[in-house]
């Protein structure tokens, strides 16, 4: 068994690590006897009503841990359990988002976890067939899960009669294909169905037509792997956890400039100087911390003076930031955030999976702007076109919150580092006469600057022919070409 | 609901979008088909910002692409609105263009590089709201404002799909739908839209010839008239599918006149007999609850008809009931009931759907269209299961004609279809017959656009018109009269049609008095009940509508 990075074993707010570092707990065996697993599916198949569950689960304030932070059990109500024909269970364990490793954490540590909590959502919504769609990359964790599904179907949880109870369960998983968009739910379900992950618009949300057009409950791996503790032990004792709006705990993924980066079981509400400095051990020696991205690099940055903002989704909302994915990414003074923010930019332009124009066109536009302030060619122009980038790509006008969270990664760092991209823009520039001249080696490096960025975006097919070779092989090719062969 | 169009977040909205879209444009409007009558240009100049700070390098594709014979794709023009795509796949339930790659790299690709075969393509050259898909009939023809439009009628086939043909220094230069919710909805199929440069032929036949040797109009018709007069059964006449309300009357003038008893052969047509009562008009699809389809593959035979189906399934929830040997396009529909027979049996086949689950139950209207299974089917017998169907379970027949002007050469009783072997003389109204000109004929006289190798045993050869310059009327196969608007001026010694008709009426000796086109349909209306509507003709010159509604200065 791998060494454990992050929380488990005996403490007040470990919910769902309390059994991890057990010896095989990924064995049903183990899972059943010494933590106590299934013990939560038998009640809720076989003492509880479906309606019971879903007001368990609301009772419990639980709400998703997938990024929207949307409340799970009005999530399952909106499901019409009593509606004929199939009704899907899909569970996102894509986790694409920079800096989050918590869902691979429960299901590397205790897939059966996972699938009582599917199998207890099921239930409750009127599922027979769940889905499981798992990260691309995620060979470990998904050899676990086809060995616990394996391991649940031969004790017959799942099968035509779990626990003796006339319902059919199934669980099948299925891989993703490498792209950050397939985590968005929407996108997620096209990707499901074998079509391009491109998001859908809403309404109709899932509950009412998701995957293959039928109602679809969808749920982030942590968020259903919380449910067996709040069947086992009610939602009014998961209330006495977190705060009053956000209730229980979560798991945050800390990484970055710390000392012991993991993931952590946090109570909600507790600040964020408590899981950087303390649970994660704060920057090497010698380093001051700068600034951290608390909830995966979707959520707006705070600078290292908002650490005691507190972990609940209200505290964050109130420091204009979010909740999001529970990554939290930790930089020290050693980093250049304007570099950091370019970085993520290129992340987003790559992964605009292109519906929308400000994403599609925007995050790229952004990334050649950052190219060029890091080539000391910026100006006051550069600044206000990222500030304008920032503002196209927020308020609703993309389709998903990719585009959005493009915006806050530059409106962010602008609002708490100003002074570092105007260092950058204004005063590391050259003349301005000089970087502009047509044949300079500035400009040309400007343009293999470029070059270089998109090739490593998308290698195969368009080109920037903008470098002169390019342009000159471009225009050969073209005479070679006789007019007729076209037109 | 009240809608802010004009608040101050709506606006810089709208203008950081146009900016986007111009980021990675290539800003080659000078030389752009679309330049001129492009919603981007318009929106830009609307809404956009007034000044650009684009002056980094584009995005730069290879282009164009050609995407089919006749649609050229620029990828670096295209926004990525993903109209084609959509439109690929819920209108014409097609799966050959998709997109590429992801991101700012995205772009619009048919299904493997491979050719698009659609007969539908056409219309996303319509839909594309930039200049990055056009035609290549058309490519670089003129500017957009140099041409004149006239509102018109598709003349290939019985759909009738409104168009506008647009005119250039006398030639036909482009067809693009003209929405009529009645019947096209705004799409046309590529045949309307692509299937005109016959028109433009530098080959044309302009004079009448007698024997290979220029003419006089005079000439040629009174040598038409030796050849052809008294001839009574021995004389043959092939009709086109085009031919309009008006030549067909003035034919039957003949017909009843000096052509008595001459055997007629209208070419392209179903030969599906006339309707009895009231036939389905196409809106009427809209509302179908059940639509059953026999003996036709409606995607060839009635293209802009095959889209209202589909929409009638895939939008509004009909059913399918396919009769057909082969499998055809609505089977992509997962529902559709296909019922294949053996071809001949179609009738017998309809007889038994009248105890269909489906068609006992529809819950509403029902449509039962009939085509004729290519000439495979027994004509009469099918038209009157179909009518017994309807009758049964209460929905109403469409008769799927195919000849642009079927059903109103039917009307006018001019839809012969007599073989034509064994004839002596032969009066070759448009194309020559599909069969070939049967070798008894001694005489022949021909009236076609272009030189063919069979117009060149004619003994006389008249120049015709084409549908570009053609005054008169069609009636599409669900009976609604509309008329072509020429937008090409009849340049003598060129004759318009019925005028032609109107001197070898009078070459043979019947006094056909009319000094003009409105005369004629005035007394078509009066002779002909299904054609009343040609007694009011709408005005040449419908008024132009406004291209922007809206105050002046927002
Ligand atoms: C661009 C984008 C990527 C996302 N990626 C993930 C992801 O990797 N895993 C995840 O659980 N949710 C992801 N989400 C959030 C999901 O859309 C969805 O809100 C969540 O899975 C719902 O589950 P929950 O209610 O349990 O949180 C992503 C959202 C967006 C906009
Ligand atoms: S915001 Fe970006 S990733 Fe999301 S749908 Fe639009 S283009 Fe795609
Ligand atoms: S309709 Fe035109 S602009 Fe829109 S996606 Fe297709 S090619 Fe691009
Ligand atoms: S469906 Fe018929 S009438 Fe309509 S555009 Fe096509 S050929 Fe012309």
């Amino acid at each position: 068994m791998a060494e454990l990075r992050g929380s488990f074993g005996e403490a007040r707010n470990h919910l769902l690590t309390r059994w991890f570092g057990t010896e095989d707990l990924h064995r049903l065996d183990v899972y059943e006897s010494k933590a106590g697993g299934y013990t939560a599916l038998r009640k809720a198949l076989l003492d509880m009503k479906p309606a019971e569950l879903v007001n368990e689960v609301k009772t419990s304030g639980l709400r998703g841990r997938g990024g929207a932070g949307f409340a799970t059990g009005v999530k399952w109500s909106f499901i019409n359990r009593d509606a004929p024909g199939p009704k899907y269970v899909v569970v996102n364990a894509d986790e694409s988002e920079p800096g989050t490793s918590k869902d691979r954490y429960i299901m590397e540590n205790s897939p059966h976890m996972l699938l009582e909590g599917i199998m207890i959502a099921a239930y409750a919504v009127g599922a027979n067939q769940a889905w499981v769609y798992i990260r691309g990359e995620y060979d470990g964790p998904h050899r676990m899960l086809v060995e616990a599904i394996a391991e649940a179907r031969a004790k017959g949880y799942l099968g035509p009669k779990p626990m003796g109870v006339n319902y059919p369960l199934d669980i099948q998983l299925y891989r993703g294909h490498g792209a950050y968009i397939c985590g968005e739910e929407t996108a997620l379900l096209e990707s499901l169905e074998g079509k391009r992950a491109q998001p859908r618009s809403r309404p109709p949300f899932p509950a009412v037509k998701g995957a293959w057009g039928r109602p679809t409950l969808l749920n982030n791996v942590e968020t259903l792997s919380t449910v067996p503790w709040i069947i086992n032990n009610g939602g009014a004792a998961y209330v006495k956890f977190g705060t009053e709006k956000s209730p229980g705990t979560r798991l945050m993924s800390v990484s970055g400039n710390v000392r012991k980066p993991g993931v952590y079981e946090v109570e909600l509400g507790q600040t964020f100087r408590h899981v950087i400095m303390e649970l994660a051990g704060g920057p090497p020696d010698g380093r001051e911390l700068k600034v951290f991205w608390p909830g995966g690099s979707s959520a707006p940055v705070l600078p290292a003076s908002m650490l005691d903002t507190h972990t609940d989704m209200e505290a964050l909302a109130a420091a204009r930031s979010m909740g999001g994915s529970g990554g939290v990414i930790v930089m020290d003074d050693s980093h250049c955030v304007v570099k950091a923010a370019a970085r993520l930019l290129r992340f987003y332009a790559h992964e605009s999976c292109g519906k929308c124009t400000p994403c599609r066109v925007g995050s790229d536009w952004a990334v050649r702007t950052f190219d060029r302030i890091l080539a000391n060619e910026g100006s006051q122009v550069e600044l206000g076109i990222l500030e304008r980038v920032a503002d196209g790509l927020q308020n609703g006008r993309c389709l998903c919150g990719l585009g959005d969270s493009a915006g806050w990664v530059i409106d962010s760092t602008f609002r708490h580092f100003r002074e570092e991209y105007e260092d950058h823009a204004l005063r590391h520039t050259r003349a301005r006469w000089w970087s502009r001249r047509p044949s300079s080696s500035a400009s040309r490096s400007r343009s293999s600057a470029t070059t270089t960025s998109s090739t490593r975006s998308a290698p195969a097919v368009s080109a920037w022919s903008s470098s002169p070779r390019d342009r000159r092989a471009h225009r050969q090719a073209a005479r070679r070409r006789s007019p007729k062969e076209w037109w | 609901m009240v809608v802010k169009t004009l608040s101050p977040m709506a606006v810089q909205a709208r203008a950081d979008i146009l900016e986007f879209e111009l980021v990675n444009h290539p800003l080659d409007c000078p030389v752009c088909d679309k330049g001129g009558e492009c919603p981007l240009q318009d929106f830009t100049f609307r809404h956009g910002y007034p000044t650009s700070r684009i002056d980094g390098p584009r995005l730069h594709f290879k282009k164009p692409i050609p995407l089919s014979e006749n649609i050229a794709l620029d990828r670096e023009r295209c926004v990525l609105c993903y109209r084609c795509t959509r439109y690929y796949d819920e209108v014409a339930w097609e799966q050959e263009l998709t997109v590429g790659q992801r991101g700012v790299q995205s772009f619009i690709t048919s299904q493997f590089d491979q050719p698009l075969q659609s007969i539908f393509s056409g219309n996303i050259i319509d839909l594309c709201p930039v200049g990055a898909l056009t035609s290549r009939v058309w490519r670089f023809e003129s500017r957009p404002w140099d041409m004149t439009h006239t509102e018109s009628i598709c003349s290939k086939c019985a759909v009738g799909c409104n168009v506008n043909l647009w005119q250039r220094r006398g030639q036909l230069v482009r067809v693009t739908s003209r929405e009529n919710d009645d019947i096209d909805e705004g799409w046309i199929c590529d045949r309307g839209r692509f299937d005109y440069t016959d028109v433009n032929d530098p080959s044309r036949l302009r004079t009448p010839r007698i024997n290979g040797a220029k003419a006089t109009w005079a000439d040629a018709l009174a040598t038409v008239s030796t050849g052809i007069k008294g001839k009574g059964a021995k004389l043959g006449i092939s009709l086109p599918k085009d031919i309009t309300n008006e030549e067909a009357f003035l034919f039957k003038r003949l017909l009843d006149g000096p052509l008595r008893g001459a055997r007629v052969k209208m070419h392209g047509r179903t030969a599906l007999p006339a309707p009895i009562a009231a036939t389905l008009r196409i809106k009427d699809l809209d509302a179908a609850r059940v639509i059953v389809i026999v003996a036709s593959d409606t995607e060839s035979d009635v293209p802009i008809v095959n889209l209202r189906i589909k929409k009638a399934a895939s939008k509004r929830g009909a059913r399918l009931i396919v009769i057909h040997p082969d499998g055809v396009d609505l089977d992509r529909d997962p529902n559709t009931i296909h019922i294949r027979n053996a071809p001949g049996s179609a009738a017998a086949e309809v007889r038994k759907l009248a105890s269909h689950r489906l068609l006992k139950s529809a819950g509403g209207p029902i449509a039962i269209l009939y085509g004729d299974g290519l000439g495979s089917e027994e004509m009469a017998d099918l038209a009157k299961s179909c009518r017994d169907l309807a009758d049964a379970v209460g929905g109403n027949v469409m008769p799927l004609y195919r000849a642009t002007n079927e059903r109103g050469a039917i009307e006018a009783g001019v839809a012969g279809w007599d073989p034509l072997d064994g004839i002596e003389a032969l009066l070759s109204w448009g194309p020559p017959p599909t069969a070939g000109i049967p070798t008894s004929v001694k005489f022949m006289a021909a009236w076609d656009h272009l030189p063919r190798p069979e117009n060149e045993k004619a003994d006389v050869l008249l120049p015709a018109t084409t549908f570009a310059q053609r005054q008169g009327s069609y009636t599409n196969l669900e009976g609604t009269v509309q008329f072509l608007r020429p937008p090409i001026e009849v340049v003598p010694p060129l004759k318009e049609s019925w005028e032609v008709l109107v001197e070898l009426g009078a070459a043979l000796g019947l006094t056909l008095d009319y000094a003009g086109i409105f005369a004629i349909q005035r007394d078509a209306a009066a002779a002909i009940p299904a054609l009343a509507a040609l007694a009011q003709p709408p005005s040449p010159e419908p008024a132009p509508e406004p291209v922007l509604i809206g105050p002046a200065h927002p």
